[in-house]
């Protein structure tokens, strides 16, 4: 029943996005300037050394390693925003009386928001680099429970703006925590054993690198180890955000109409 | 020209003055930018420790791009923070409060606004020049004067996508993926595209001359580049000069009331 609620929530925001139809292709723009960058980098790469494989990758499951981890990188959540400023001017107040708690309600918007685009970037990037280096099929396993862990984590950010000023710059070191730790840029093949066994740990990988991974080389140890990954994180994170939300509800102060 | 100066420095101050009255806000972002750049640079540490030399660039090659491209863009988005606003500014019919003023509308639009995290662009690019360029101090004027070059191009480039307003109507969105694309590309080697590509980057999306071109004049001086650089900068200032005022024959004032503190 209350599920329901929630998914009413993020079909509302969907809808909101395929409203503004003209926003929403060129975003696409972002995802095809993206993918020349890399084809064109990656194809230096390999050409400068001479060689057909690097660290495990070639030239055509590294470029769609990169599609995969730009897809989810250009449709992550900046719910952030919106919950700053609600926290900022006060209106956040209002929401108490709703039938459903305030960082849940976000969640869903979040998820809303970032499903379509999600879909949008896929079809793009599997054109770009399609047509770059060779269509190949692969599938998605934990893309989702990515997504839904990307948001909760923007959630998070937002609810810091009960104690800071600005949160802003707190989602741009998650972003790059993402293009580093998570893979983004670089698999974590690349990386040596010590930042790759760091990597593996923290919540970052399993939002970019190992959904993308999954992509180019499945394996169903790796898929079940990641989606293992993925839910004690997920849970993990509303605990967090349950906590963080609990206290900042007592900073408030409603100080009359 | 003396008034034009003057006001800028004005602006200028009173914008700054303006951040410190929140300092926590303010010293979160500078410092969270600078932050934010040196993870950028993961990446190619990364890769060039594996393939010390591509296409002719090292990574000093690449962290002089940075070093340029990040003071400059943070130099152009902290003096005229409202480049990246022009379209949303035209939309909205906001130019009404410049035009009826006798500073000149479009400098006066442009100063109106800092970006404050453009500080810590500013600060990261000069920390890089200090301890990660072999140039030494006798090249820092020459820094400077190339960081100041690329402010000025790169507020051009806000200006002439913002402009499109006039044409288009709503154009934030378009005028944000041409800047981005801009200052994207800018932090790659122009050597590693083919030269359709390379071509692109020294004219519809103009990156080269924010990026490759100023960190190799740095790198490897030679006068007829900067030349070529300087007249580049001033051609592309008053290009945008030009297409804004061109622009705005066709604005019509949405005669929305609004207040400024």
């Amino acid at each position: 029943m209350a599920l329901r609620r929630y998914a009413f929530m993020a079909r509302i925001a969907a809808r909101q996005q395929l409203t503004y139809r003209s926003e929403f292709v060129l975003r696409a723009v972002s995802m095809v300037i993206f993918m020349g960058i890399f084809m064109a980098l990656w194809r230096t790469v390999y050409t400068a050394q001479g060689v057909t494989s690097l660290s495990g990758y070639t030239l055509t499951t590294m470029l769609w390693y990169l599609a995969i981890t730009e897809t989810i990188a250009l449709s992550t959540s900046r719910i952030f925003l919106e919950i700053a400023e609600t926290v900022r001017s006060g209106a956040v107040a209002y929401t108490l009386t709703r039938p459903a708690p305030y960082p849940l309600l976000q969640l869903a918007n979040s998820l809303g928001t970032t499903l379509p685009r999600c879909a949008i970037n896929l079809v793009t990037a599997v054109i770009v680099v399609g047509l770059g280096v060779g269509f190949q099929v692969g599938s998605l396993p934990g893309a989702l429970a990515a997504l839904l862990l990307d948001a909760l984590i923007a959630v998070l950010i937002g609810l810091l703006a009960f104690w800071m000023e600005e949160v802003v710059p707190v989602f741009w070191i998650y972003q790059k925590l993402l293009f580093t730790v998570g893979g983004l840029f670089l698999p974590l093949e690349f990386f040596p054993d010590w930042l790759r066994t760091l990597s593996r740990w923290l919540p970052f990988n399993f939002i970019t690198y190992a959904p993308a991974r999954a992509w180019v080389a499945y394996d169903a140890a790796f898929v079940r180890e990641t989606l293992v990954g993925q839910l004690l994180y997920i849970g993990l994170l509303a605990l967090i955000v349950a906590g963080v939300w609990q206290r900042a509800r007592r900073r408030l102060v409603v100080q009359g109409g | 020209m003396k008034s034009a100066w003057r006001l800028i420095v004005h602006y200028v101050r009173h914008n700054f003055m303006a951040a410190l009255a929140y300092r926590g806000a303010f010293a979160m972002q500078v410092l969270g930018m600078m932050l934010n750049n040196v993870m950028l640079l993961f990446f190619w540490t990364l890769l060039f420790q594996r393939f010390p030399l591509l296409n002719g660039w090292d990574l000093t090659g690449v962290v002089t791009i940075y070093a340029i491209a990040a003071s400059g863009f943070g130099l152009s988005v902290v003096v005229f923070g409202n480049a990246s606003w022009v379209a949303a500014l035209i939309a909205g019919g906001d130019l009404d409060y410049y035009l009826v003023l006798p500073a000149d509308p479009l400098l006066h639009l442009l100063v109106s606004r800092m970006t404050l995290p453009g500080w810590g662009d500013i600060f990261f690019g000069l920390l890089l020049y200090v301890i990660a360029i072999p140039t030494g101090w006798q090249r820092l004027p020459l820094f400077i004067l190339l960081t100041v070059l690329v402010a000025f191009f790169f507020a051009s480039v806000g200006v002439l996508t913002g402009s499109l307003a006039f044409w288009l109507g709503q154009a934030q969105e378009l005028a944000m993926q041409l800047r981005n694309a801009t200052l994207s590309f800018a932090l790659y080697p122009i050597d590693f595209f083919p030269a359709g590509v390379r071509g692109v980057l020294y004219t519809l999306i103009p990156s080269a001359f924010v990026g490759s071109v100023p960190a190799r004049l740095l790198l490897d001086f030679d006068v007829r580049w900067l030349a070529l650089l300087s007249l580049v900068t001033v051609g592309i200032c008053l290009l945008a000069r030009w297409v804004f005022y061109r622009g705005l024959r066709r604005y019509a004032s949405g005669n929305l009331v609004t207040t400024r503190g």
